[in-house]
């Protein structure tokens, strides 16, 4: 269960103040698909950083089994997002000159996973997004598409308790994009890992099984869940 | 992240901006190259020095002095207290003085038991010399034998190590046989003269009267004018000029008991008769050089052991070899902006990555380690460029520098592999420093921005 309980997030100071999330609450429960809705500027993607423990609000509490992140330390809170978070982003952000089994490997490293357990952890991964014969192939040599397939590839690969996807088919044509989707929500099936999608995509937006709509820093509507 | 996991990805990053990195390794390389070079110059000229001074120097051999500055510099010359014993040398430049020896010194060395073959320095300072066989006359240098060194022989023979040609004998340098146009085996058993002048004698007025009722004006003359005598020797030897040796200046040899007679010819009325700068002296074996010079040192004796020349050859040595070093260091020093400037390139590259890094979990250290480890990675590679070139070079032009040095099959450059290798891992640490503002750079970077789609 992760529970946003009063979130407010300010930039700048003083006249420049500018107000990015005011006082947003809400629970996600364990293994639910969410969409977080809104145009751009709207500050979901700040409201994700947040839940990430990448970014600090001014106030409020971010609870993951039962315990609020923001009162970790630095050092805590990235033990944290190695080995039960991970991150899909709009622009891949694959690392082009690695080969596809060491972008994959990345997440294993962090988290310090023995090395001869690693290569099992990877493949399996890479056949999940049926990556598995590219895995010798450089990550900037792949389509579009394929570089999306490996990003979860390591997203996966160390069986997260809670997936972010950051306007994951932004780049993709509607095809690839489907895929993409496909790939996603049967993970979170399978595994009962949570997953939040932050999207301006209602049409994804509506598969979820909850949909937070957000404008100007305020939730508008929260569809679906439990409140 | 685990060490080893860090440092295999700061290697393939680097891999794959391989024309950076050689570039950027390269301005290191030529540091590394000119310390390595300084490093074998260095411990070659050393060698060198030391394979010179085993063939030249007893190790039992002393100097011993009575006058301290004579081993300090510019001491010798300013105000100093009055002393009976000191005098101005006959040797000495000008306006210096020295306290000197004189024979009741010697008289004491020879009492002391642990030194033999003590012999004080006689500068002899031939006006001319004459060979038979030959109208002219040339001017040449003389010196007493050292019966210490054995020379190599072109014609004639030597005796053994540690005996003294008899006081009949000379030898001649090979030089001085081409000079004179002659095969060095023709001079062997034909005889040298050696004309010394009596430095003119300071008479009293009592002497002067003496002379003047005794012989008249002439009789004057005689005592005031300087006195010449030609002392003459049978050539022993023609000597090789040795490859290893300290004086360049060939010479003619006479025994020590003949340079004494000579010596006592030159000074024999004036001040600095029987007096010496210093002399030479072995230390029997058995007793250690340094127990004997700490132990003249309290009887008001300066002196220094072949040890003490050794040292001095190296400061020069070593003083060469600092400087060339630093060039190399300045090298080093502009190749570590190099550094600074390449990592930082890297570090906007790949903002996204290390924002992406970030958000995956690695904590700032393990991201400033991964850069520091790049730098650490160019400055192996440079130091390992570096040293192999100097290595290949070296080797190829010691056959070159040997012969143009005229030292024989003596090597000037030496390479010695754990120099070498300390040389290099100090390059590795240094580069790490280098690269320590740029890694703290990318530990800093905020994540969020880091990961804003363009």
């Amino acid at each position: 269960m992760i529970a946003v309980e009063g979130v407010s997030k300010t930039y700048g100071k003083k006249k420049n103040e500018f107000s990015a999330l005011r006082n947003v609450s809400f629970v996600i429960p364990d293994g639910a698909t969410v969409a977080i809705v809104g145009k751009s500027g709207s500050g979901k993607s700040t409201l994700m950083h947040i839940m990430s423990g990448l970014d600090r609000p001014q106030e409020g509490r971010i609870v993951i089994n039962d315990e609020n992140i923001l009162t970790l330390k630095p050092k805590a809170v990235d033990k944290f997002r190695s080995e039960q978070m991970s991150f899909i982003f709009q622009s891949f952000f694959v690392q082009g000159n690695e080969s596809c089994y060491n972008n994959v490997s990345l997440p294993l490293e962090i988290a310090r996973v023995p090395f001869r357990k690693r290569k099992a952890m990877i493949e399996k991964a890479l056949s999940a997004v049926e990556l598995l014969d590219k895995k010798k192939s450089r990550a900037r040599d792949l389509s579009g598409g394929q570089k999306q397939r490996l990003a979860i590839a390591r997203a996966i690969v160390n069986d997260p308790t809670v997936l972010f996807a950051d306007e994951p088919t932004g780049n993709l044509d509607s095809a690839t994009g489907g895929v993409i989707e496909r790939l996603l929500f049967d993970y979170n099936k399978k595994h009962g890992t949570t997953l939040i999608i932050v999207t301006h995509d209602i049409d994804l937006a509506k598969q979820c099984d909850m949909q937070i709509l957000i404008k100007d820093g305020e939730i508008q509507k929260i569809v679906g869940g439990e409140r | 992240m685990k060490r080893i996991d860090i440092m295999k990805r700061a290697g393939r990053n680097l891999r794959q901006a391989k024309g950076r990195t050689f570039l950027t390794s390269l301005a290191i390389a030529v540091g590394a190259f000119t310390l390595t070079m300084a490093l074998a110059a260095g411990q070659g000229t050393r060698d060198y020095a030391d394979k010179l001074l085993q063939n030249n120097i007893d190790p039992q051999a002393m100097f011993i002095v009575k006058d301290k500055s004579l081993f300090e510099q510019g001491g010798t010359v300013g105000l100093r207290e009055y002393d009976p014993d000191v005098s101005t040398s006959s040797s000495g430049r000008p306006g210096t003085t020295i306290k000197q020896l004189n024979e009741s010194d010697i008289a004491y060395f020879n009492k002391r038991g642990d030194l033999t073959d003590i012999i004080p320095v006689y500068t002899l300072s031939p006006k001319w010399v004459e060979f038979q066989g030959n109208t002219k006359k040339y001017i040449g240098s003389v010196d007493y034998y050292d019966a210490t060194i054995l020379n190599e022989t072109k014609a004639g023979t030597l005796p053994s190590l540690g005996s003294q040609i008899a006081d009949n004998e000379a030898t001649v340098p090979q030089k001085y046989a081409e000079i004179l146009g002659v095969e060095a085996q023709a001079l062997i058993g034909k005889t040298v003269s050696v004309t010394f002048v009596q430095q003119a004698t300071t008479a009293s007025d009592e002497q002067i009267q003496q002379a003047f009722l005794s012989g008249g004006t002439q009789a004057v003359q005689n005592l005031l004018t300087p006195q010449e005598k030609t002392f003459t020797y049978t050539i022993r030897a023609v000597t090789k000029t040795p490859t290893m040796s300290f004086s360049a200046t060939p010479r003619i040899f006479i025994s020590a008991n003949s340079a004494r007679i000579a010596n006592n010819y030159q000074t024999e009325g004036t001040t600095g008769f029987g007096k010496y700068m210093g002399v030479s002296a072995l230390v029997k074996s058995g007793s250690s050089p340094d127990t004997v010079k700490s132990d003249l040192e309290t009887h008001g004796y300066a002196s220094q052991t072949a040890k003490d020349a050794q040292s001095i050859l190296f400061t020069i040595v070593n003083t060469l070899q600092g400087i060339v070093a630093g060039f190399g260091l300045l090298t080093l020093l502009a190749s570590l902006f190099g550094i600074i400037n390449t990592q930082y390139i890297s570090v906007l590259e790949r903002t996204s990555q290390i924002g992406l890094m970030k958000a995956l979990g690695m904590s700032k250290k393990a991201i400033a380690k991964l850069f520091r480890y790049e730098a650490a990675w160019i400055g192996l590679l440079g130091g390992l460029i570096g040293a192999v070139t100097a290595f290949i070079v070296g080797t190829l032009t010691n056959p070159a520098i040997s012969k143009a040095l005229d030292i024989g099959d003596d090597r000037i450059l030496e390479f010695v592999w754990w120099q070498i290798a300390a040389m290099i891992g100090a390059l590795v640490l240094i580069a790490i420093i280098a690269g320590w503002l740029p890694s703290r750079k990318a530990a800093r970077l905020d994540p969020i921005e880091a990961l804003r789609t363009e």
